[in-house]
């Protein structure tokens, strides 16, 4: 089972993380088009 | 410094937590029936098969397309890259002057932080009125603060076109006045980005955002849509709104994961809860203003009150002003604002409680709430505008 999240911010790395923490099986990719993941404004 | 602000680099992501974290991959279309997003990467293009997909592609900075906004020296503040390219820009020149162009709350944080260099700032927008949502009285508490601060607000200015002048650059108004500037900041609202969405078919929101239900799927059950790109249910109106702010995104986030896990999912409600900081100002809000009530076919009564920030007598005090909105038919509470130097930023969260209960006014002003002298006056000031806004209802 693959989860692919578009967006790798606030929303999708949160969802990234916790998917990650209910399931450990689970196939999770994270596309971001800058440098940066999960920076806080 | 600004990589302080990266909560978790994408290596621990990848190392840690088995996450695969692919940076400079730009999503660029999705093919619901083969279920494959496609885009370009540092390796070409990319075709990447999904079971579940979920978008959290944020908002956008809304950028002008007038003569003039493309020049160097012509910003936006979203990302870091947007704040590196500006400190930057700052380190680049001499830079003794800033037009910002829009009144926000991103626009004002920005404000403050050039003041601190004692670079300065002039602050240009086309309506008539500074943040248009708040009440004025207390309107006029925040523009007297940015005024103290020596920040220069020019209201009904129409950026017509900038252009260069020498090393700096001129914004002209639509009605001829012109402010010269080594650097235009430009903070006029955001945009959800749902373009990708939208050319995949699926249904749009308020605003454009991304429609979505309570356990965040869209259109297309096997895609979900998370943060500042997606819509949310008004708890006050019970319509959809797009209220593009950080809980909501980690919130949603969190509720796109476990829905795509299997676990029981209903998102809430938002009620707009917003505070932001201009100087020593405080400024908040929850609910609805009183034309977003009308708006939203309630029949608004509105109060507004100052009180001290502190016991009578208790040193150091200040003004706390509040102004609430009400419904006549129902006596509900519909929404509130607040300004002051302390007090503030807290203090609304028992407003946004309160509209989550969906209280009436009456009930409001029979809460309970915390008092000692540092903190407040024995009736708080929300009480004191709720125990006044009753006598109108
Ligand atoms: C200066 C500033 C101050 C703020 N202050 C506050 C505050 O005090 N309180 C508050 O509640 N909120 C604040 N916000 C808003 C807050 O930052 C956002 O609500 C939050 O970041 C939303 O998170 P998100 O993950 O939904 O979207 P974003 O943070 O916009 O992230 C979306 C991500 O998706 C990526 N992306 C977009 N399209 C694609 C694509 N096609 N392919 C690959 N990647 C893509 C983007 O590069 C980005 O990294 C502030 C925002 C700014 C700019």
């Amino acid at each position: 089972m693959r989860f692919v999240i578009i967006g790798g911010d606030a929303a999708g790395m949160s969802a990234a993380s916790r998917a990650r923490r209910s399931d450990p099986e689970l196939e999770i990719t994270v596309l971001e088009q800058t440098q940066d993941v999960s920076y806080s404004a | 410094m600004i990589d302080d602000l990266v909560v978790r680099q994408a290596d621990v992501f990848r190392n840690k937590m088995g996450i695969e974290v692919l940076t400079d991959h730009r999503a660029e279309g999705i093919d619901r029936v083969g279920r494959v997003v496609t885009g370009k990467g540092p390796q070409g293009v990319f075709a990447i098969p999904y079971d579940h997909l979920l978008v959290a592609t944020g908002a956008t900075p809304i950028m002008p397309r007038q003569p003039g906004w493309d020049r160097p020296g012509v910003m936006v503040l979203k990302s870091l890259d947007d704040g590196r390219r500006i400190k930057a820009f700052l380190a680049s020149r001499p830079v003794r002057s800033v037009v910002i162009v829009g009144m926000g709350y991103i626009g004002m944080e920005m404000a403050e932080a050039l003041r601190a260099q004692d670079i300065a700032v002039a602050m240009v927008k086309p309506r008539p009125a500074l943040l248009p949502w708040l009440a004025s009285e207390l309107v006029e508490t925040v523009s007297a603060t940015l005024e103290k601060a020596g920040v220069a607000i020019h209201t009904g200015f129409d950026v017509a076109q900038i252009v260069d002048d020498g090393d700096r650059l001129q914004v002209m108004a639509a009605a001829g006045a012109s402010l010269t500037a080594d650097m235009v900041l430009v903070a006029v609202g955001v945009r959800p980005n749902s373009d990708l969405a939208a050319a995949a078919g699926l249904a749009l929101g308020p605003d454009r955002s991304i429609a979505i239900d309570a356990q965040t799927r869209t259109s297309d059950p096997a895609i979900r849509a998370a943060g500042d790109c997606a819509d949310a249910f008004h708890a006050v109106t019970g319509q959809r709104t797009w209220i593009p702010l950080a809980l909501r995104a980690n919130r949603t986030g969190w509720a796109a994961a476990d829905d795509v896990c299997g676990k029981p999912v209903t998102l809430p409600a938002v009620v707009g809860s917003a505070v932001f900081k201009v100087f020593e100002l405080g400024v908040a809000r929850t609910g609805l203003t009183a034309k977003e009530a009308a708006d939203a076919g309630f029949e608004p009564a509105t109060v507004t009150i100052h009180t001290a920030s502190r016991a009578h007598a208790h040193p150091g005090a200040s003004r706390i002003q509040v102004h609430l909105v009400g419904d006549k038919g129902s006596g509900r509470l519909l929404g509130a604002q607040m300004v002051g130097r302390e007090g503030v930023a807290h203090r609304i969260n028992t407003a946004a409680a309160a509209l989550h209960a969906q209280m009436t006014v009456e009930q409001f002003s029979q809460m309970d709430m915390a008092y000692a002298p540092p903190y407040g006056p024995a009736w708080d000031p929300l009480l004191v505008a709720a125990n006044q806004l009753i006598k109108t209802l």
